[in-house]
């Protein structure tokens, strides 16, 4: 049914590249010459992502097999299949540091937020390219479109999840600009996360950022309401965040929002980390410590090394070529799979490998800038590299379905 | 819409999406370049500072030597468990308690304890646990979290002598003190009585500290770099006392179940051989983990087991003042060695004052041999009616009684030598007469000292007329070996002639051979002079005195013994003494009876009059 030869076999050797650097990440966290104080359950953590590895070797090969129109016929029931084990969850779920967001199924604990990634988006991409005169210009269209995704985010937000949940915010507009809504307004979508950004930093830094998205509406558009409507809101949200920066949070949750931009403010709560993850990466240098001789990852300066902060392994480690090897591939996988949707005929196929392309993106920025301390710290794992059974298998599937629909790309459309 | 339309903004779309990529890993590279490259010499220290805690390492604390070089106090490592709540976890007490081999209830006790004193600051938990159980511990951090062990050492007073008020104990410092020396942090020990008072800053040395790898939990994980940046504590000087061990331990043998003072002393140089006072207490008990409720005891004690009464009990000295007065008297010229005076069994002025001694006639030699009163009584009433008391007291202070001898020791405090000031203050201007000052003359009344200043005094009889400076630490040994001396005052009482001091040796010698101290003093191969005392207390039973040196020839020690509500000194105090030079000279007692004696000594329920 599938030749060896249409797969891609670059995007499977970055994969392979990215969760080997990965694995030995793990193994010098969870297995370095001071783990004994770790743990038992963790120092088996880098033999657990092994044996989800080779599992997930097999579901991306099995994935191979699968007729590229299920996914697209399937997608609604997949999607509410996901939702009911999402609210299921909600009430039989295991509890793990805080978030009921797992779900036991036999010696496994299953984390559902992960799967739903791909159901939201097949059924996204489903409803967006159904009919052909659809477009996400049509205001009922987008709507429905923000419900799709904002069903699971709730259900998130209810599970204490709010990592993931903010992961599928970043991917809506996405979705919807490849759909059809207009650069000016996909601008407006997230020009309040970037004028808040820019305020925490300083509030005159927020103002200029208004003032360019205003402008930038303005000359994509040429809508005077929709720029006025850009200014207004970006004077809100400027206004409003420094109000509540100064005024609305206490001093320690302000703390806790400015400190990736200034750690020393808080440099034994919320700054730690930050601090922590800084030294970490800035202390690697250009060659690294050496693998399993990093310092504040074998001393344990941080917590959850082999999850969230993965990426500060690697820095302390394997320094800057370790690190911007890591980028680097993580690049090359991105516009690789953009010039896959670009390349392929058939919309659904277009819109689902575009929206995994920018679910991973947005993991690998929030993550990364996490640890390097340009984003505040959100806690969610690096795409292959971060310990995590579940949002490994999940990412491989999702990988999995885009070399599926790549590889399918002919015999795809003709059905289309 | 058309096909190439949309192919059209697919690409347009696209190349937007690309550029939001390629922005995004521009601005990561940038980051981790900046971050790697640029401020690698920010984070390096950093990194460095992290993963290394430096340690406070407490230094040993000097030990303190006898003369002969036997070690009296030295130090011994205990070992605690401690705890830091904030980082324990309680499904660990079932462990902790098997290791500790403890019921669980007491350790969840303690744990409670300590969390309700902080949650983050590692306080003991356990101190002084035995070696196997602190093995245990330390084989069992790892699944542990939040226990910790530390080795600290405490007092220890090896052989017999116990030394408590010459020694002393310590005590954490108090926070005025740890802010008053930057060389004291909180939690140190400080020596708070005794040596260990006076000679503190001596003993205990200089903190060293120590670099120790550990991860962000604080778990140790060795040292760095085998230590090459570690300063090693300096050791605390060690003392060398001028105390005999042995005889100490007799001493203190001798004064148990006893209550007053005994201070021997090296006529020639003035250090301290022996100082005991009784009831003495168990230093033992207050070392490391103090012993609350033995403190609470020694404290609430109406013996006052604390108070040091060899150096600052103030008692009159009764007859053992007689060969002071007697020097005095020649200095004044209102006597000379050959001078007679006759007692008729009494001393009138005003009214009679008793007499004890056989009628007869007395020169200076005989009234201090047989005590006699008259003598004087008529000596004092001489120097009261030519208005030369404070002429008198300052010959008498002289000697080292009255003002404080500034021994090495803490608390010391002064006698009382009456002077017209004092009368003034005591009595009021004009309202006292030669009446109020004639008990002055045989030690009775106003007078008072301390078994310290008699010692002091009675060396400068034995060694011929010099005032010697008491003191115990005869030299400071630092850690680098070297001695430090102190150089303590001798020096000749200039008014002091000889002739005159061989005839109240001689007095002296006679009291042993022939006076009241001839049961008990009186020593076959060795010469001893001496002079009993027994001094009158309105409060209760008479104190008993006794001051020696020995061998008149060439004295080698000079003793004074006061035993509180025990009677004649004779009998009393001045065995005690004896027991003590037959010790030191002859470096053992044969006269069994005589320390049976002491061992079992009672005092006799009687009164007894000015004489002895």
């Amino acid at each position: 049914m599938i030749n060896a030869k249409d797969i891609s076999w670059s995007v499977i050797i970055i994969w392979a590249g990215l969760f080997t650097i990965g694995l030995a990440a793990i193994y010098s966290a969870t297995q370095g010459p001071v783990s004994q104080f770790l743990p038992d359950y963790i120092q088996n953590n880098f033999y657990k992502q092994a044996v989800w590895i080779v599992i997930s070797i097999l579901v991306l090969v099995a994935t191979q097999f699968v007729s590229p129109r299920t996914f697209q016929g399937g997608a609604y029931l997949f999607y509410v299949f996901c939702i009911f084990l999402m609210v299921i969850t909600l009430f039989l779920g295991v509890e793990i540091s805080g978030s009921r967001s797992w779900l036991r199924i036999g010696p496994m604990n299953l984390q559902v937020g992960e799967i739903t990634k791909i159901a939201t988006i097949f059924a996204a991409a489903n409803y967006l390219t159904s009919r052909r005169d659809i477009s996400a210009e049509n205001l009922k269209t987008a709507l429905t479109t923000v419900a799709i995704f904002l069903l699971p985010v709730i259900l998130l937000l209810l599970q204490n999840e709010a990592g993931i949940a903010i992961v599928y915010l970043a991917v809506l507009p996405v979705v919807l600009f490849w759909s059809g809504l207009p650069h000016g307004i996909s601008l407006l979508m997230i020009s309040p996360v970037l004028v808040g950004y820019f305020t925490i930093l300083n509030w005159m830094w927020g103002a200029i950022a208004v003032a360019v998205l205003t402008v930038a509406i303005f000359l994509l558009q040429r809508r005077a309401w929709l720029s006025l409507t850009s200014l207004i809101l970006g004077i809100i949200v400027v206004i409003g965040t420094e109000v509540a920066l100064q005024q609305v949070l206490l001093p320690h949750q302000r703390a806790r929002i400015e400190s990736f931009a200034n750690p020393t403010l808080e440099p034994l709560g919320a700054g730690w980390n930050v601090l922590q993850a800084k030294t970490a990466i800035g202390s690697g240098g250009l060659y690294g410590k050496g693998f399993m001789e990093g310092t504040q990852t074998q001393l344990r300066f941080l917590p959850e090394q082999w999850t969230d902060f993965i990426f500060c392994v690697v820095g302390e480690e394997f320094g800057f070529i370790g690190s911007s090897l890591v980028l680097v591939l993580f690049g090359l996988l991105f516009l690789r799979l953009l010039y896959m949707a670009v390349n392929h005929k058939h919309p659904f196929a277009q819109l689902v490998i575009i929206s995994i392309t920018f679910l991973f993106f947005m993991h690998f920025i929030i993550n990364i800038g996490s640890a390097t301390a340009i984003l505040p710290i959100i806690g969610i794992p690096l795409p292959f590299m971060s310990y995590g059974g579940s949002a490994f298998l999940t990412n491989t599937i999702m990988l999995a379905v885009c070399l599926n629909l790549d590889s399918n790309k002919r015999s795809f459309s003709i059905y289309s | 819409m058309t096909n190439h339309r949309q192919a059209d903004k697919i690409h347009a779309s696209a190349k937007v999406l690309q550029g939001i990529i390629v922005i995004g890993l521009i601005v990561l590279l940038v980051r981790i370049f900046q971050l790697q490259i640029i401020e690698y010499e920010t984070y390096t220290p950093l990194s460095m500072q992290n993963s290394l805690r430096m340690e406070v390492v407490n230094p040993a604390r000097g030990l303190i030597y006898d003369k002969n070089g036997s070690i009296l106090v030295e130090n011994q490592p205990i070992y605690s468990i401690t705890i830091t709540p904030a980082r324990f976890n309680a499904e660990k007490i079932p462990l902790l308690a098997d290791i500790l081999q403890i019921e669980e209830e007491e350790v969840q006790k303690k744990i409670t304890e300590a969390q309700q004193y902080s949650w983050h600051r590692t306080s003991r938990l356990f101190t002084e646990v035995s070696f196997e159980i602190f093995s245990g511990i330390q084989e069992n951090l790892w699944q542990l979290p939040g226990i910790g062990h530390q080795i600290e050492s405490k007092r220890q007073y090896p052989g017999d002598v116990r030394a408590a008020h010459i020694m002393g104990y310590l005590r954490e410092a108090t926070r005025e003190e740890y802010l008053a020396n930057e060389r004291i942090r909180l939690g140190d020990k400080i020596g708070k009585s005794g040596l260990e008072m006076v000679y503190d800053d001596y003993l205990r040395g200089e903190i060293g500290t120590e670099y120790i790898r550990v991860n962000a939990y604080g778990q140790e994980l060795g040292s760095y770099e085998e230590g090459i940046l570690d300063i090693s504590p300096t050791k605390g000087a060690d003392l060398v006392t001028t105390l005999d061990g042995n005889l100490q331990s007799l001493a203190e043998k001798l004064m148990e179940n006893k209550q007053g003072g005994l201070v021997a002393i090296d006529p020639q140089t003035g250090g301290i051989l022996s100082l005991v006072s009784a009831p003495q207490y168990d230093l033992s008990k207050l070392a490391g983990r103090m012993d609350f409720d033995y403190w609470q005891d020694i404290n609430s004690d109406p013996l006052t087991p604390l108070y040091n009464r060899a150096i600052s009990a103030r008692q009159p000295p009764g007859s053992t003042f007689k060969p002071f007065m007697g020097l005095v008297g020649m200095e004044l010229g209102l006597l000379s060695p050959q001078t007679e005076i006759y007692n008729p069994g009494y001393y009138s002025r005003g009214r009679r004052y008793g007499d004890l001694a056989d009628p007869g006639s007395y020169n200076l030699e005989k009234a201090l041999t047989f005590s006699s009163n008259t003598y004087f009584f008529w000596l004092m009433d001489r120097i009261a009616s030519r208005g030369m008391l404070n002429t008198w007291s300052d010959l008498i202070q002289d000697f080292g009684m009255g003002p404080v001898n500034n021994i090495d020791l803490p608390f010391e405090r002064t006698g009382i030598i009456p002077d017209s000031t004092y009368m003034n203050q005591r009595f009021g201007e004009r309202t006292w007469g030669v009446g109020d000052l004639m008990s002055l003359g045989v030690g009775q009344g106003m007078v008072s000292v301390s078994p310290l200043q008699m010692a002091v005094a009675v060396a400068s009889i034995a060694n011929g007329g010099y005032r010697v400076q008491p003191h115990i630490v005869s030299a400071i040994k630092d850690q680098k070996g070297e001695f430090q001396y102190t150089n303590a005052l001798f020096e000749k009482i200039e008014w002091i002639e000889s002739n005159q001091i061989e005839a109240v040796k001689k007095g002296m010698r006679g009291v042993v051979t022939t006076g009241s101290g001839r049961y008990y003093a009186d020593l076959p191969d060795i010469e001893v002079a001496g002079k009993t005392g027994t001094a009158q207390n309105p409060f209760g039973k008479d104190h008993g005195w006794f001051i020696a040196f020995a061998p008149v020839d060439n004295p080698q020690i000079a003793v004074a013994v006061l035993m509180e509500n025990s009677g004649y000194g004779s009998i009393s105090a001045a065995p005690i003494a004896s027991l003590i030079i037959e010790k030191y000279l002859t470096g053992e007692v044969n006269r069994q009876h005589v320390l049976d004696y002491v061992l079992s000594f009672k005092p006799r329920n009687e009164t007894t009059g000015v004489t002895d």
